[in-house]
This record gives structure tokens, sequence and C-alpha cells, in this order.
């Protein structure tokens, strides 16, 4: 099977194709009993294991499983994170979650479904057919809720808390980049191929650079499983919260143990579904968006005005670079930036724009996207040879809106051609400003200030871990 | 047979280690060699003698599995084991390295520079093909990364004349590349070995590519041209001869000399082979005759066979035995 992670996960740990079943390093733990230890093991002809004591007793043994967080915590392979994932992460799994739904339903059992949709997918989907970005996200709540979905939000809406965050921590690294080393550049997080490419390459070298502001998706795990199950007396694993994104890496970004609510044993994020997923949804269940009857939109986790969808300025991978530039050239130089200025350097995945004042460059920031252009950015920066203030780094050639998730070009429809009309219907949406949006602002001033500074620090934040490179005899590779 | 594959000289080049690859300097003074004990050697002739010039011991932390010349012939690239390349500048009769090109999960397995001298490629177990390109300030920036291959690249080589680059994997498969927009992508796979592809050479033009291989033969291809009328795309290549019954192990390398169009080969089985065209064949059916044989040119595997640039006839051969020779071809036809 090709893989559907993005190119730089594929690249680390290259010579693995082994399932866990097969040929897994990774040690399981396994929980010793007191007792005689002398005893047959038997093999059923369905592949079960029976302990057969002396005494004839027999006893079904436990299969060790391998979970998605053994997979990322492991230096080895990473195509057996992917088997694991495909069933812990699918619309397989949501369809389950929703059958299970109707049986329960007299019960009381039921799980609240939430399904947190990102700009991007939609613009995939509005592409495929013929569609406004706003129109295909009234027509996904509908297919959606028919379904059996309680709410469906957009994950612009925590997007705007993400910009704001990130906004506010390059200025801290910028006011303490004299005495902190690795204050800047600061190294955007959003991407989750970037992140586990990072951790498990380079480490702690790389990792300090990185912003800690959480993505998108996870700020949405945030204010589903934390604000929304307040709000509606609920805890939170009785809510299912689905994310619909435009890369399937962010399936492993959401099985983060660092996103895991262990209190309630729930994720804050339990299930990603890619883009591409939800057009098979669509072909399973027979029907087309351009057929379905709108809903109205969930407003209240959304980026809306009136019954419209907003946007963010700035590039098709979240507006990172756009937004950290102009508020750090109000902030720090008083500078109000109209229009920003893309010098594109060696090849269109890598851009640059500068702040300059009587000729002297006062921000240095770039976007690179794709694996080459990640390699020259981490080479430079440990040959000391990096100029920037602050880099919006996708593993993805073309960032996020050609994510691996996204919809595929239909017959004589190239890929280049697919990807300008999805970029030309993500920028058709109204901008707003997270400075100016005032719902996200009473949300600071509320649930963030109600739950202190460090609680609200994590909501809005995480942390990586370096991956040691694994020194088992079994792996060293000749 | 009237030709003769005659001895010249041989050289204890990296005693107790194997020897993996020579090269020659593009004007012929030196020859470059890389082998198990780390180490990169510069041979230089003295009177009838080579000697050797210099040991490059500090670059690599593993095996040195090939060297390439710059074409300006002030540069020497080497690849290595520990996973990186290092870029070595000449500076009289020394040498420093330079940069280290970083970036390949694991063992390197070639490096070979592109005849304008601004591209690097590089190949790797880790199944990836990188394309770096340097600057006038000796930067080294990577503008490609292809992962075409599903298993270890073994070589890549470039088109005498054109940037198009050519790379032979255990996969069994020869890719060919070429730069599209700002990238670089597989426009051609060469299916048609049965193992190993170990190595490529162009012919003197360019217009076909020899491989060897696991599977004890030699394949020439040749590139389709829209004219050929058999419907093939433009920039595929087909297989339009296979030199089978030759050799009776691995064949480890193969070389087409600039000079003589002969093409030698490095065979598993010790022996050294030239081969030669028949000028009389159809060029789409092109035929090549065993020219001369030296069946234990080296008491273990031959690993690799150079051409001399300048002086028609002269081969460089070396072997997993630590050993450099030098051969002269000779050939009435």
């Amino acid at each position: 099977m090709a893989s559907h992670f993005s190119g730089v996960l594929q690249l680390t740990d290259l010579d693995d194709f082994i399932t866990p079943s097969q040929e897994c390093v990774k040690p399981v733990k396994v929980d010793k009993k007191q007792g005689k230890s002398v005893a047959k093991i038997q093999i059923e002809d369905d592949g079960s294991y029976f302990q057969v004591n002396q005494d004839g007793q027999r006893q079904k043994l436990e299969k060790a499983k391998i979970t998605l967080n053994d997979c990322l915590a492991c230096s080895g392979c990473i195509t057996s994170a992917e088997s694991v994932l495909i069933t812990q992460q699918s619309h397989e799994e949501l369809y389950r979650v929703l059958r299970l739904n109707k049986v329960l339903l007299s019960s009381g059992e039921q799980k609240v479904v939430v399904v947190s949709v990102s700009p991007q997918s939609r613009a995939s989907l509005a592409a495929r057919y013929s569609l406004s970005s706003s129109e295909t996200a009234r027509r996904l709540t509908a297919f959606f809720k028919n379904l059996g979905v309680h709410y469906v939000f957009d994950t612009g809406f925590s997007r705007t808390f993400s910009l704001l965050e990130s906004q506010r921590e390059f200025l801290k690294r910028f006011a303490r980049k004299e005495e902190d080393k690795k204050a800047l550049p600061m190294l955007a997080s959003a991407c989750p191929g970037w992140i586990c490419y990072a951790e498990k390459t380079h480490g702690d070298f790389i990792l300090p650079y990185i912003s800690t502001t959480r993505s998108p998706q996870q700020i949405m795990g945030s204010l589903v499983k934390s604000f929304f199950t307040k709000q509606q007396g609920l805890d939170p694993q009785k809510i299912y919260h689905v994310t619909v994104m435009p890369c399937y890496d962010k399936k492993l970004e959401a099985s983060r143990p660092d996103f895991y609510i262990n209190e309630f044993e729930t994720r804050e994020v339990d299930c990603v579904i890619t883009s591409g997923e939800v057009l098979r949804m669509l072909e399973e269940e027979g029907v087309s968006l351009s057929d379905i009857e709108p809903a109205p939109l969930d407003t209240m986790l959304s980026n809306v005005c009136g019954e419209e969808l907003l946007c963010h300025a700035g590039s098709g991978s979240g507006g990172y670079l756009h937004h950290v530039y102009t508020h750090a050239a109000k902030q720090l130089f008083g500078v109000e930036v109209e229009e920003l200025t893309y010098k594109t350097l060696k090849n269109k995945d890598f851009q640059e724009v500068t702040l300059e004042k009587d000729g002297i460059i006062l921000l240095r920031f770039a976007a690179t996207y794709g694996f080459r252009n990640i390699q020259n950015l981490v080479q430079k920066l440990k040959r000391g040879k990096s100029p920037y203030h602050f880099v919006e780094v996708m593993a993805c050639p073309s960032g996020c809106l050609n994510g691996g998730g996204q919809l595929k070009p239909v017959a004589d429809q190239s890929n280049k051609e697919l990807l300008q009309q999805v970029e030309e219907l993500y920028k058709a949406e109204h901008l707003s400003a997270p400075e100016q949006d005032t719902r996200v602002a009473e949300l600071y001033q509320t649930w963030l200030e109600s739950v202190g500074e460090e609680t609200a620090r994590q909501l809005l934040h995480t942390q990586y871990h370096a991956v040691e490179k694994s020194t088992n005899g079994l792996t060293i590779k000749w | 047979m009237k030709d003769t594959l005659a001895p010249v000289l041989r050289l204890s080049a990296h005693p107790d280690s194997r020897c993996w690859y020579v090269a020659w300097s593009p004007k012929g003074s030196l020859l470059a060699s890389c082998g198990g004990d780390r180490a990169v050697r510069i041979w230089g002739k003295e009177g009838d003698n080579w000697e050797c010039k210099c040991v490059l011991s500090d670059g690599h932390q593993r095996t040195v599995r090939k060297v390439a010349w710059s074409p300006c012939g002030n540069y020497l690239a080497s690849a290595s084991f520990d996973a990186t390349t290092c870029i070595w500048k000449k500076k009289n009769d020394d040498f420093e390295c330079l940069t280290v090109l970083e970036g390949h999960e694991n063992e390197v397995k070639c490096v070979a520079w592109a005849p304008s001298g601004n591209l690097l490629a590089t190949c790797s177990r880790d199944k990836s093909v990188w394309i770096w390109e340097v600057d006038e300030e000796d930067e080294y920036e990577c503008v490609s990364v292809v992962n075409s291959h599903t298993q270890d690249v073994k070589h890549v080589v470039w088109h005498p004349t054109q940037e198009l680059l050519a790379s032979a994997s255990y996969d069994n498969k020869v890719c060919i590349y070429k730069e599209e927009d700002d990238d670089w992508e597989c426009r051609a796979t060469l299916e048609g070995h049965t193992s190993t592809v170990w190595s490529l050479s162009f012919d003197p033009e360019g217009q076909r590519l020899a491989s060897c291989s696991d599977d004890r033969t030699v394949k020439i291809w040749k590139e389709c041209t829209p004219g050929d009328g058999d419907g093939s795309t433009d920039g595929a290549w087909k297989c339009v001869c296979t030199l089978s019954g030759f050799h009776s192990r691995t064949v480890y390398d193969v070389a087409w000399d600039r000079l003589t169009g002969a093409l030698a080969t490095a065979c598993g089985d010790d022996g050294v082979r030239i081969f030669k065209e028949d000028t009389t064949a159809d060029p789409e059916q092109p035929v090549f005759y065993l020219s001369a044989h030296m069946p234990k040119a080296h008491s273990q595997d031959v690993n690799c066979v150079a051409w001399h640039p300048q002086e028609a006839g002269l081969l460089a051969t070396c072997s997993d035995n630590g050993e450099i020779a030098i051969w002269n071809y000779h050939s009435d036809a």
C-alpha cells in the first residue's frame, strides 16, 4: 500500500515496510503473575493462543497490542504507525460511533458528536462540486447532521487563537533573543509532519526553535473538550470530536499523548478524517454535495459573519507568517504593513519577506515548504547561517492546500490547475483579523481567565519531545 | 582475440581493506581511490610509478563508497556509509574539507557531479536521490529530493552533456530524472533487469546508457525519439541490447570509454572484460562482442572500472583485496 503520509514522514526511517504484527521491535510490557510456571501454549485454528496448565485448565492469552502511542514514541518504522492509525482513526470509525449512537438512543449513553472542518478541506470539496467555500460548509453541515452528527464547527475559529498566540509568543521570543540563542528564529508549529520529522531526526537541536503554540486542530480540541463541554454540562469523554483535515499527518498529531486528557481518558480530538475521506463518505451515502439542501451553520465555534465563513489573510497554510509579521512590525517598530511582498528564493516554496527601514533590515521572515527546503533551513540553522526571525515551515510542497489528504484531481485536470482552483476558493472568503475578533477576545476574558494562567497556557500551548535513536541490538543496521 | 588487456602496474591502495572505487581527475593526472578503511587516497604519477600523494582520512566515520571529481578538477566529493558526503577542495598538493553535506538518513552510496559543475547528485540506502546546487561561494543547497525507487539506490550518473540524471537501485530498476518547473522528477523508469542494478554509464554522446546488474547481464538502453514511430512517449528509454552469457557472477561496474567507445565491466568473478561494438550492425539493434577478457584481474571481486580521460585504452580497476590495478587495452579493430 502506498503511504498517505507527507513526504517528510515517509523519508524518516525509510527501510521499514513492516507492520507491528511482523517485526516490530518495540518491547511490550508483560504483567508477570505469581504462580507455577509450567504450562503449555496451544495455538487454535483462528490464531488465538491458549495456555494449558498441568491440570488441563485452559486460559485464553491476551494479545500483545502495539498502540499508536507506542509507534510514535519509537524511533523505528512509520509504516507501522500507519497501519495502527487506520484502525483507530478513519471515517469507518466515525460511522461506527454514529451507528452505536443509534443503538444507544434510548439509554442516554449516546455521545455528542462534534465535527470541526478545516478551511482547507472546505475549499478542496468546494472545488470538486463547483460551490463557494461557505456554501460547501452549509451543505457539509447538512450532510453530517443527516448522519447523526450534533454540531459542525470550523477550525478557522480556533486558528484565530493560534494566530494570536503565535503573535504573542514571537514578541516574547524577540525580547529575549540576546540572552537566549534559541529564541529565534521562531519556527511555526502547525504542521504535524514537520513536527514529527523534527522530533525524530533533529531532536534537541531544533525543538527549542519551534513555537509552542498549538495548531488550530489542537486548540479546537481544547475548545470542544474544555470550553464546550462545560457549557453543555458534559464530561469530555461524552463528546466524540472529529476533525476534517487536508492532511494525513494530522491523525498523528491528534494521537499525541500531550493531547490526551488523562483524567477523563479521552483525546481532545478523537478522530481525524481527511477531505478525501469525506468524499468517500459522500460516495458511500450515494449523495452529491450539489444536491444536498444547505443547513444553517453552527456559529458558536466558527469563524463567521452572518451566514458566511471568514478566512485569514496570508498563505493557505494558516497565514502564520502574515499575521506574526504584521503584528511584530507594528508592535516592535511602529510600522503599519499594508501589503506583504514575498520574494521567491530558490524555488516557489521558499519565500522571504523583509521589513526595512533606512536600509537596515529589521525583520526577515520566510515561508519554507516541502522537504528539500526544510533540509536547507535546518542546515542553515546548524551552520549558524540562518538570517531569519520567523519561518512558516510546512512539510508539503505548496503547503496545506496541497495536503496529502486533499481531493485528487479529476480526469483531464492537472494537479496544478486543481491547486489553483482550491486556492482561489480558499481566498474568496472575506478576511477576518484575529486582533479584532470580539468573540475570541471574550473567550480569552471569560473562559481562559477563569481557568487560571497555567491551565490557559496548557490549553493553548504544547511541548515537543526528542525521539532517542534506538540502540536496541535488533535495530542496528549494517 | 587480437585485442589485448595488458597489466601496467598494481598498487596496494587500501591494505587490509576493500578498495571500493577509483576516479580519474578530468585531466587524468590524478587518481582518487576510496575504501573500507574510511580513507580517500590521491595517487599521482612520479616517473613510471604511481605514488600516494595524499590521504584524506579525517572526513568520514565509516566506509567511503564512492569518490567523484568536479569537472574543473578542483573539487572532490566523497560519499560515505556515515550518511554524509564530503566536499574536498584542492589546495596545491593538499585537500581541505570544504563542507559536509548532511541529510540522508543512512548510507550514502554514490555521488556524481553534473557536467556544468553546478549540480551534484547523491543517493542512499534511504531510497532517495538528492540533487544539490553549488553557488559561487561554495555553498551547497538541496534543490530536490526524489523518491522514485522503492529500495537502496546504488548509483547515480549524469548525462555527459544534458542536465539529465540516471540512478540504479536494488529494486532492479533504473530511473531517469529531469528538472520540471523548479523541481526534479523521474521521467522514465527502465525495467528489465531481474536483480539489483549496480552501476550505469552513458556512451560518449549520451544517446545510450549501459547498466550492469546482479543478474549477470549488461543492458544497453537507448532514448526513444518521437521519430521512432513505435508510439513510445518522449523521454522514454528502451533496451536495445542485453549482454548475457559473458559474466559468471554479479557485474558491479560498467564504464564506456569516451575515447575508444569500448565498454569495460567489473565482475564478482574477479574478471575484467572489454566489449566492442560491431559497427556494421543496425544502430537500433546494436551488437557487442567480447574483445578482451582478464579472468583473474584481481584475487577478489572487482568493484570498479575507470577509463583514463585522455590516454586511450588506459584502464584503472580496483578490488575487494584493497588493490588498484592499471591496464593497457589495445585493439586492432
